[in-house]
């Protein structure tokens, strides 16, 4: 027979104040098992506490109903007390009479007593069926997987280097650096991208925790949280990176041409080709596709080409001086074994071919990215402004905010940094060329953050005009070549229009290609807009519905360098914190399967939200099994199972029933 | 303004220069109006539903729209109440801008008729408002006919009128100073 002692919390007035303290405990005596009740002022308090633990420690309960407040804040502390005293520690129900009664009926106080009443008979019922359960560990992997090398990935990857553990940062792109990289200058400081970024990218290659994989993707993910069993796909380089120099010679004497994608296409890049001149690791790869070797190959079995690595001796031209072109390359797979991941693979901005208003069939319609390369030293036109249609210099630009974002046909979302860019890109051009016209066309200006507005109204200064209530409704290419841009001008209470040479589009920044896949492979989930979601905004905001599996920067959402920088350190902490003690602790609420029970039907393993529940191999059959270091409690399985062979630990059929029986008595 | 686009404005003719100017004329902080729309809110311009009102003409002033400025009579219907210059946030002192703006419309000699009525009475009498029969309306209220300004002293009066042939008047004014 348990001996339950009840512990009746006043919660100062919260709780007495509308429940009749005395008539409860008079009440919760007359319950079975029940052998003393107890009440006092504050129960979490430190004499509250003793009170149960001596009880505990005198013999004289050994089943714990504490009827309080809330188990979210507060079971820890009283589960503590318990095996302080020498019980387990699950020996302990709550009686919720605080957030679910008194603050809920306070202005009925009979209803409230009554009501206490109940939910303490149902929380004693429970706790008389309370089983013993465990706390079990399990052992933790000393490394992390990054994925993405952008800015948010490379920080990440260094301060979890710093502290002493593996990382393993794997990127797509031949080199790292990310969106960061292709940026002129940046906003709020006006640093030059590539000067703060490139001496960081230099010492993640160089730091000996971090073993960098680029051109790289993950392809398969087994284990869970503590042992992550990873297969990252390195994609085939057709140059050995042991022996390449970057000394470029490839670059410059490959005849294939192809438009270059990191310049948007602006300009062109070789089939064998160095992705930028700062790249890090600064190596060449071999596009195939677009390769004259591979093409013929394909077509004749005869190579058409073979200059990169041979040269063409009869005009003295020579081939890779370091003999690193190897045409047999392959693809590689290799396998890592993690204790934690941070995802920060970022976003991509949206193409201007969505927006058929504002003519993205002329040359001088640019994104705000691709103008942001035409303002780069290592841009298509080595940062001299030049119009794309005819290379000369243009005198009146107009710049459109919200392409894309704050729409509903597109994005719901403002891309939040653009606002800011625009009036970047205004400032650069400004102090380069004062004579120059600039029209910014704003729905309404966004600046907030630190030092924002100041910026803003600095670039004001410079004589930039700002047009507001003014998203542009079109774009025409006029006969003279020119760009009619007309768009409302609020302030002016009046349709405006202006004749441009250029048009720069702030299109919305969307999701890097392959989130949700990637996602997926971890069981992280993502929001509507497809961007990675953090388990709690405000309380959880670097972690993902998957154990483990951290993320920051772009990933999860738009955001400006110092917050993306801000998140990154902040999920590396998170990670460090989770795999320095190199140990797990399992909850003990979870479920578990009685495979003799279990009739192989399936229908659970779809069910789980965290993926914890296979079907393996038992006694010649396939039969449920959960892992118990992926459950995270949540009891869907064992409501489900037609053959109930699912015990949800801590909430078992009997206990459950018990305690609606014992809600449901008159 | 294309397409019999009559309502369209073109800010193809906007006029940097103009921008200039008016910073000259006493406008100096212009370009930092973020278009908060302040001022609009406690201009008796606008509470007089007069179409260009003080947040309309400091934002046309900075984008430098000199002829739909100097075409309208708005600006000539400032009250001088100094009110936007108490609560601009941002400092501008768009009264300042009004100011500026009378004075690059003076130059080019595009303002209301009266206000050289107005012009010609400060200079003769030093008050632009100069109602005939005033004398006789201050002696039945028991003040003397004259008030103690420089209309009552001949002296002072030509004093001032000195200043006055010193200032820009000299250059601008459609009427002889003598
Ligand atoms: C036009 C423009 C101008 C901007 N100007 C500024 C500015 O002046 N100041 C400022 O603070 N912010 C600015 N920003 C924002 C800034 O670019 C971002 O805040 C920052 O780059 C985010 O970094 P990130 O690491 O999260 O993402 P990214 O820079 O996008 O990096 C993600 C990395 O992950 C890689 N990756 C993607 N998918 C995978 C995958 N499946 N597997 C492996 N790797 C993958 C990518 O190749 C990339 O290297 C600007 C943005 C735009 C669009
Ligand atoms: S084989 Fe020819 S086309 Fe291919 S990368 Fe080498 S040089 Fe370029
Ligand atoms: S940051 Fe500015 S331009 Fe970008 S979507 Fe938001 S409001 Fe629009
Ligand atoms: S309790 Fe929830 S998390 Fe655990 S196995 Fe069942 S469904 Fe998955
Ligand atoms: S109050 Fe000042 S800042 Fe605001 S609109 Fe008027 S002039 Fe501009």
């Amino acid at each position: 027979m348990p001996k339950i002692g009840v512990y009746v919390c006043h919660c100062g007035e919260n709780i007495a104040g509308a429940v009749n303290i005395e008539e409860v405990m008079n009440y919760a005596k007359t319950l079975p098992d029940v052998v003393l009740v107890k009440n006092y002022l504050f129960m979490c308090s430190d004499p509250g506490q003793d009170i149960i633990k001596q009880d505990i420690k005198e013999g004289k309960v050994d089943r714990v109903v504490v009827a309080a407040c809330t188990p979210r804040t507060h079971e820890p502390i009283f589960r503590d007390a318990l095996e302080s005293a020498g019980l387990n520690r699950y020996f302990l129900e709550m009686a919720n009479i605080r957030d679910q009664d008194s603050w809920a009926h306070w202005h009925d106080k009979s209803g409230a007593t009554e009501k206490a009443k109940r939910l303490i008979r149902s929380a004693v019922a429970k706790v008389t069926f309370a089983e013993p359960l465990e706390d079990r560990y399990g052992d933790m992997e000393k490394s992390v997987m990054v994925i993405g090398g952008g800015v948010a990935g490379m920080f990440a990857a260094l301060d979890l280097a710093n502290m002493g553990l593996k990382v393993y940062l794997v990127e797509r792109q031949p080199s790292i650096g990310g969106m960061m990289i292709k940026l002129d200058k940046t906003f709020p400081t006006m640093d030059c991208s590539a000067c703060i970024l490139t001496p960081k990218m230099v010492e993640v290659a160089q730091h000996p925790n971090i073993e960098l994989i680029n051109y790289a993707e993950v392809d398969a993910v087994k284990g869970y949280v503590g042992n992550f069993e990873i297969t990252v796909k390195k994609k085939a380089r057709y140059i050995d990176w042991d022996k390449c120099t970057g000394c470029g010679v490839c670059t410059q004497i490959c005849p294939a041409r192809v438009p270059n994608e990191y310049n948007y296409n602006m300009d062109q890049r070789r089939a064998a080709y160095i992705e930028f001149p700062q790249a890090v690791p600064k190596k060449a790869v071999i596009d195939r596709p677009n390769c004259l070797y591979f093409k013929s190959m394909e077509k004749t079995g005869k190579p058409a080409c073979q200059i990169c690595e041979k040269g063409i001796p009869p005009k003295g031209i020579q081939g890779c001086p370091a003999d690193a072109i190897k045409f047999d390359d392959k693809d590689e797979y290799i396998n890592l074994k993690v204790g934690s991941v941070i995802i920060t693979t970022g976003y991509k901005v949206m193409d201007k071919s969505h927006f058929k208003e504002y003519s993205p069939h002329s040359k001088d319609v640019v994104t705000a990215m691709e103008f942001e390369r035409i303002l780069s030293a290592t841009g298509p036109t080595e940062g001299e402004l030049k119009r794309p249609s005819d290379g000369t210099k243009p005198k009146t630009i107009a710049m459109i905010s919200c392409v894309g974002s704050r729409d509903e046909r597109y994005h719901s979302y403002c891309s939040k940094v653009c606002c800011m860019y625009m009036l970047k890109h205004a400032r650069i051009l400004k102090e380069k060329y004062p004579d120059i016209k600039l029209y910014l066309f704003f729905i309404d200006v966004r600046t907030a953050g630190k030092d924002f507005e100041e910026f803003y109204v600095y670039t004001r200064e410079l004589g930039v005009k700002v047009i507001r209530g003014g998203r542009v409704s079109s774009v025409d290419v006029k006969p003279n070549g020119k760009l009619r841009v007309r768009g409302f001008d609020v302030d002016l209470c009046s349709p405006v229009e202006l004749e441009a040479d250029m048009v720069v589009l702030a299109t919305a920044i969307e999701p890097a290609t392959g989130t949700e896949e990637l996602g997926r492979l971890f069981a992280a989930t993502c929001g509507r807009e497809g961007f990675l979601r953090e388990v709690h905004t405000k309380l959880y905001p670097v972690e993902t519905a998957s154990k483990g599996v951290f993320l920051a920067g772009c990933v999860q959402g738009p955001k400006d360098i110092p917050e993306s920088i801000a998140q990154s350190r902040a999920a590396a902490s998170a990670a460090a914190a989770l795999v320095i003690p190199g140990k797990i602790k399992f909850e003990a609420i979870i479920a578990e399967v009685d495979r003799e029970k279990c009739s192989s039907c399936g229908v659970c393993v779809p069910l789980c939200p965290y993926g914890a529940i296979k079907l393996q191999e038992y006694k010649g059959k396939e039969k449920a099994y959960i892992e118990p270091a992926l459950c995270a409690g949540c009891g869907v399985c064992a409501s489900a199972c037609p053959s109930m062979a699912i015990t949800f630990h801590g909430f078992t059929t009997e206990q459950i029933l018990a305690q609606i029986d014992a809600l449901a008595e008159a | 303004m294309e397409e019999g686009g009559v309502n369209v404005i073109d800010l193809t003719q906007a006029d940097e220069s103009f921008v200039k100017e008016l910073e000259a004329l006493g406008a100096d902080e212009l370009r930092e109006c973020i278009q908060c729309g302040k001022c609009g809110a406690t201009c008796p311009m606008a509470l007089a539903g007069l179409e260009f009102f003080i947040k309309r003409i400091v934002h046309a002033a900075n984008l430098g729209l000199r002829d739909i400025l100097l075409e309208d009579s708005s600006v000539w219907g400032c009250q001088s109440c100094n009110r936007c210059v108490e609560i601009c946030p941002m400092d501008i002192k768009p009264y300042e801008v009004i100011q500026a703006i009378r004075r690059a419309a003076m130059k080019v000699e595009s303002c209301p008729a009266n206000t050289y009525e107005g012009l010609r009475n400060l200079y003769r009498f030093g008050h632009a408002v100069y109602p005939k029969g005033y004398e006789e309306r201050r002696k039945k209220v028991g003040l003397p006919d004259k008030p103690p300004t420089v209309i009552s002293n001949d002296e002072m009066r030509k004093k001032f009128q000195e200043i006055l042939r010193n200032t820009i008047l000299e250059e601008i004014a459609p009427f002889p100073l003598d």
